[in-house]
């Protein structure tokens, strides 16, 4: 399998504290990747260096072979990653359909001029993408509230939506952090079928952040565990399970609350 | 006569509402009063009116130019100060202070360059009135009015309705989320410069046309300014209504009170609507911005 995302010797710093310190990991094309670790492993940090929201402070990111490093985060995204956050970060005070709107510009094909004006293609270009935004908004169960305001809707529908957002971008892989936050276990049991769905129907690498044991094994192919910012194991869900040095970091300290 | 010096209000406001709106523009995108953007207008009534003294341009073609060398200059100003001062992570004030810097820099540059003397723009439309009625009502007053009222259609079809409009709405709710979403932010934050800049350049000068240049002239800016707060900041439509508001006020308290009130009045406003409704008539929570 073709690597789609291929991180090495990844360095963050912030002052003196080492976010994270020489993380490398390649990810193919088509699989459901999970990043597990205790808080402040350098999970988010990791994401949002490959997001172009911070540079790295040494290594390299190489999207489809080619690095990515000093890109600016819309240049990487319409390079075909796209991103939830753990704080959900919708534009609250516009319409759920304005909000995937937004994250169509990549399918525009007008000039500035056009649409400004909304002469020439403009006008179809904007029926196509309002077509395959509702399509989007259909297909996370949203479409009955496509008028709603955004910052209104309840809290695993703003989820929805956000990832129906980051699925307008067209993405060729998808950053999930901690999609089941804040649900219980029917909505995470739900949440699971609902992201190999999306898995299946756009032809998507994923990678995600959970904290939910039960659903990153049944959800992922491959899980990199994180410990101050370094990978200490990666492997399948029962490997992970069954590595003494994941279980003494992670998931059977006794003394972790 | 009570019509009367509603019309005049009203086309007073007018000018207002094209800088007011300017101020409205910048400030939902980046949180900040940009207190260069009369001296914006100010440069753009210059390179109207010496386009038609000193260069002998007609008419039209100088209020082109004005409008492009308005919106020029705003976009400078974005590049060469406020872009950095964002790139750099400094908090907003500093953007404000560079902004009061550049304005203190162009009006002095003018006083240099163009001469302390007010100037006259020459004759362009006939004096006179146009009688409706029983108003008379001055032709410039009228005309200013009518493309008044083109230019803020054009700007709310241009925020409602267009994709431009929601590309810069999003970046406004949240710069980081809009450019993680493939939106280039500072593409969009540089045509809003513009803009703004193009609407104080028409501004410029209408106002001049109606009084006459000088370097002080952005000081009108401030009556923009304290419209756009009664109209509630970060607000495009309620700086339209605010600066209405304003012009109204203005015409009647001079009227009818005492034209040597009519800033005392104003101000008092402002404290006023500060102290008592401080997201003004239209504005959205304060606290969110920031």
């Amino acid at each position: 399998m073709k690597p789609i995302l291929t991180i090495t010797n990844l360095h963050k710093h912030f002052g003196g504290v080492k976010a994270i310190n020489d993380f490398s990991v390649t990810l193919e094309k088509g699989k459901i990747y999970g990043l597990i670790g205790p808080n402040g492993a350098g999970k988010t940090t990791i994401f949002n260096t490959i997001t172009g929201i911070y540079d790295p402070t040494m290594g390299n990111i190489a999207l489809n072979g080619e690095s990515i490093v000093g890109k600016a985060p819309y240049e990487i995204s319409n390079l075909g990653i796209a991103r939830t956050f753990q704080n959900i970060r919708l534009f609250g005070n516009l319409s759920v359909l304005d909000n995937v709107i937004i994250a169509c510009h990549v399918d525009a094909k007008y000039g500035l001029f056009e649409a400004m004006t909304k002469f020439g293609r403009f006008k179809k270009n904007e029926e196509d993408i309002k077509e395959k935004c509702l399509k989007l908004l259909q297909f996370v169960g949203l479409e009955e509230m496509r008028d709603d305001i955004a910052g209104a809707l309840p809290y695993g529908h703003q989820r929805k939506l956000e990832i129906a957002r980051a699925l307008a971008t067209n993405p060729d892989l998808l950053l999930l952090d901690e999609p089941a936050a804040g649900m219980n276990e029917k909505e995470s049991e739900e949440l699971v079928r609902f992201i190999q769905n999306i898995h299946e129907n756009f032809d998507l690498t994923i990678l995600l952040i959970e904290h939910h044991m039960d659903f990153v094994m049944s959800l992922c192919d491959e899980i990199a565990v994180l410990n101050f910012g370094s990978t200490i194991f990666m492997g399948s869900p029962a490997e992970v399970k069954s590595n003494p040095a994941v279980i003494e970091a992670y998931l059977g300290g006794e003394d972790d609350a | 006569m009570l019509l009367q010096q509603l019309i005049n209000g009203i086309s007073v406001g007018g000018i207002y509402a094209l800088l007011a709106t300017g101020y409205a523009l910048i400030y939902s995108l980046l949180g900040f009063s940009n207190w260069a953007h009369g001296e914006v207008a100010m440069l753009g009534a210059y390179i109207g009116i010496l386009s038609v003294t000193s260069l002998q341009m007609p008419f039209l073609f100088a209020v082109i130019l004005a409008v492009v060398g308005a919106g020029l200059i705003s976009v400078f100003n974005e590049k060469i100060a406020y872009k950095r001062i964002r790139d750099n992570n400094s908090p907003t004030m500093f953007l404000m202070i560079a902004a009061m810097g550049l304005s203190t820099t162009f009006q002095n540059m003018a006083i240099v360059v163009f001469g302390p003397k007010f100037k006259m723009f020459p004759q362009i439309l006939p004096v006179g009135a146009v009688k409706i009625g029983s108003l008379s009502v001055g032709l410039l007053d009228l005309v200013s009015l009518g493309i008044v009222i083109v230019v803020i259609i054009g700007l709310q079809y241009l925020i409602t309705k267009t994709k431009f409009g929601l590309a810069v709405k999003a970046a406004s709710s949240n710069m980081g989320t809009a450019s993680l979403l493939g939106i280039n932010v500072d593409k969009y934050i540089m045509l809003v410069f513009f803009l703004a800049g193009s609407l104080a350049g028409i501004s410029g000068v209408l106002y001049g046309m109606k009084y006459t240049v000088y370097p002080q002239l952005g000081n009108v800016a401030l009556k923009a300014f304290i419209a756009s707060v009664f109209g509630g900041l970060g607000s495009v439509q309620g700086a339209i209504v605010g600066a209405m508001g304003i012009g109204l006020l203005e015409t009647l308290v001079s009227a009818y009170i005492h034209s040597g009130l009519r800033d005392l009045i104003t101000f008092i406003l402002l404290i006023a609507i500060l102290l008592f409704r401080p997201t003004g008539l239209m504005g959205k929570d304060i606290q969110d911005k920031a």
